[in-house]
């Protein structure tokens, strides 16, 4: 079963296009790896399949529930992490009690500001937004970038769940190394294109 | 949420509120000073050309003439000059006009036939009409000088006519025989009807000089202006002041707080994540309006109370309007989210919030003297500051609290800001930038 599918997704900032018009589909149960060079446009494609970017033409399906971890760090500052996840869960329409549940599994300090965590710590509160609403598709970009090889195995057995539980997982990566075993299929951008 | 995210970061930067509120006061009392220099003495001419002597006599009055210059030069600061300096000052700017006393002024006024003239230049500009005033106001108290030296020299010709004696006119003497002996002249005439007629005139005429003290003091000044003492507030606490002290706090405050939130949302790579479905670009230039006029309401509430207060201790008459003071906290909150608007605007086409705090904060001043610049010295600036919340805010709060009878401006005002939140806000909606990966 598609869970999300993206027909004819393209991208241009002015002049330059990011994205050449591509079709992607994610099925329930499977963990794609999107890889591809600094540039080829893997940020562009998952942040219009979460939603957070307009494509400048085709069409996006997706359920109501997507998880997305952009490449660089995206919460509040001087809140705390549990104050960033009470936020969201309140945008979301997520009880206070899953954002505290999240703060706890994912051992995030809770009286220090988001600014002052380590970038690792960071990259763990983006990973805890994401899971916030329980989503039925995980879109990672970069998420081990800057973190330790132990919380490294966390995120990707955190991946390999939600796609054995029915979800579906798309992991933009240059590492490829790192995906073996836990990718399912592999899609490879370059430039723009899918190849 | 966003709102009580805004004032969680807020109150986390609490050297930015201190600086928020800070710096529009430090402005506020500066630009009084430069109210109060701007309305200090004009610096004027005085050209001698007749070279007056220490002391002019006119009638029976001796005239210290320094002194008495000094004495009537109240609204301006007269500096003698030559007159090829003085023109040239005048060409500079340097004066605001020259006064001169021509040759043979001081003999025309000793002789008291016909009025001597002082010559008057004075620059072009927009301040000329003041500058011609506050001249007409020295030769005004000139002439009230004057004014008993002529009538008391008048007087003694009445007196020569009434009771006789020597005098001296136009640098003739003569021996005049007055009413008085006319009198006595006559009763040693053998009487008739025809002396008893000219007995009874000189009776008349005697009667009707006594009183020519009074009607020519009356004929010199048919209105005189008697000063009343002052009961108002104190300049430093006017309406004016405070109203406009209001205006630029808020003006300031909302501003750069609406930018700089707005912008942030892009410094924290959050706009991505709340485009998602979770916050309409609508509602997150509502938000950053809604911050503005919160915060408006409370510093801007703040800041009439610190004044009240000092107007309490301080017992100045009229006293605090107490009573409009909640209709005050609803014009801060109009004032403060049409404010907000402009400050969405900004922040929404700055790429970072250190770009919109520095460019929202280029923006006060200008908005703010836009708003100062009187429509009828510069027309184009009344249109600008139209356009812009300032002026609004500081007519709605000189309205609401002073104003005797306020609706009508409150309402006229109340709409423009509204329109203006409205306006500003939409631009910034239709500014705001989408996330970029």
């Amino acid at each position: 079963m598609t869970l999300l599918s993206a027909r004819g997704v393209a991208r241009r900032f002015g002049s330059r296009t990011a994205l050449h018009p591509t079709d992607v589909a994610l099925a329930a149960g499977e963990a794609v790896a999107l890889v591809g060079p600094n540039g080829a446009g893997k940020s562009t494609l998952l942040s219009i399949l979460a939603g957070a970017l307009e494509p400048s033409e085709g069409v996006v399906e997706r359920p109501p529930r997507v998880g997305w971890v952009p490449q660089r760090a995206a919460h509040y500052g001087r809140l705390t992490a549990l104050e960033n996840l009470a936020l969201f869960a309140s945008l979301e329409g997520v009880p206070r009690a899953r954002a505290e549940e999240l703060a706890a599994e994912f051992e995030l300090p809770a009286d220090t500001r988001a600014a002052s965590l380590s970038v690792g710590n960071r990259q763990r509160l983006d990973v805890a937004l994401a899971l916030l609403g329980s989503p039925e598709v995980l879109l990672l970009d970069e998420p081990t970038a800057s973190l330790d090889p132990a919380q490294r195995e966390r995120v990707w057995t955190i991946a390999r769940d939600v796609a054995d539980g029915g979800g579906a997982v798309l992991v933009a990566t240059h590492h490829w190394e790192e995906l073996e075993g836990l990718a399912d299929r592999t899609l490879e951008l370059s430039h723009g294109r899918l190849l | 949420m966003l709102l009580w995210k805004d004032l969680r970061t807020l109150v986390r930067t609490p050297a930015l509120l201190v600086v928020l509120l800070a710096y529009p006061l430090l402005i506020a009392a500066l630009l009084g000073l430069v109210a109060g220099y701007a309305s200090s003495k004009p610096r004027v001419a005085f050209v001698d050309e007749d070279g007056l002597p220490a002391y002019i006599v006119v009638g029976t009055h001796r005239f210290d003439v320094t002194k008495t210059i000094d004495e009537v030069a109240r609204n301006v600061r007269l500096v003698r000059l030559g007159a090829d300096e003085a023109a040239r000052e005048l060409a500079d700017g340097k004066v605001v006009a020259v006064v001169t006393v021509p040759p043979g002024f001081v003999a025309t006024l000793q002789q008291m036939v016909e009025s001597p003239t002082l010559e008057l230049s004075v620059t072009r500009g927009g301040t000329s009409g003041r500058v011609r005033q506050q001249v007409q106001a020295l030769v005004y108290d000139l002439n009230r000088k004057l004014q008993r030296a002529y009538i008391d020299a008048n007087l003694k010709y009445v007196q020569l006519i009434l009771h006789g004696g020597d005098g001296s006119f136009l640098g003739q003497s003569f021996d005049v025989l007055g009413l008085d002996g006319t009198e006595r002249e006559l009763r040693a005439l053998p009487q008739n009807a025809r002396v008893q007629r000219i007995e009874d005139f000189v009776h008349d005429a005697r009667r009707a000089l006594a009183r020519t003290d009074d009607a020519l003091r009356a004929t010199a000044a048919p209105i005189q202006l008697q000063e009343l003492p002052q009961r108002g507030r104190t300049a430093s606490l006017s309406a004016q002041v405070q109203a406009y002290a209001l205006g630029l706090t808020i003006t300031f405050l909302a501003l750069v707080l609406a930018a700089g939130a707005l912008a942030g949302e892009r410094d924290e790579n959050v706009l991505g994540r709340l485009a998602r479905g979770l916050v309409s670009p609508g509602r997150l230039v509502a938000a950053k309006v809604a911050l503005a006029a919160l915060l408006a309401t409370v510093l801007g509430f703040a800041v009439a109370l610190a004044f009240a207060v000092v107007i309490v201790l301080g017992n100045a008459p009229g006293g605090e309007p107490w009573s409009r003071l909640p209709l005050l906290a609803a014009g801060l909150a109009l004032a403060g989210a049409a404010l907000g608007g402009v400050g969405a605007l900004v922040g929404a086409l700055a790429r970072e919030s250190r770009t919109a705090s520095l460019v929202a904060v280029l923006l006060v001043l200008p908005m703010v003297f836009l708003g100062l610049i009187p429509a009828e010295v510069f027309a184009a600036a009344g249109w600008a500051s139209d356009a812009l919340p300032f002026a609004h805010g500081v007519r709605l709060f000189s309205a609401i609290l002073f104003d005797l009878h306020p609706w009508g401006a409150i309402a006229r005002e109340a709409a423009w800001l509204v329109g203006l939140t409205v306006v500003f806000s939409l631009a910034a909606r239709a500014a705001v930038r989408p996330f970029r990966p």
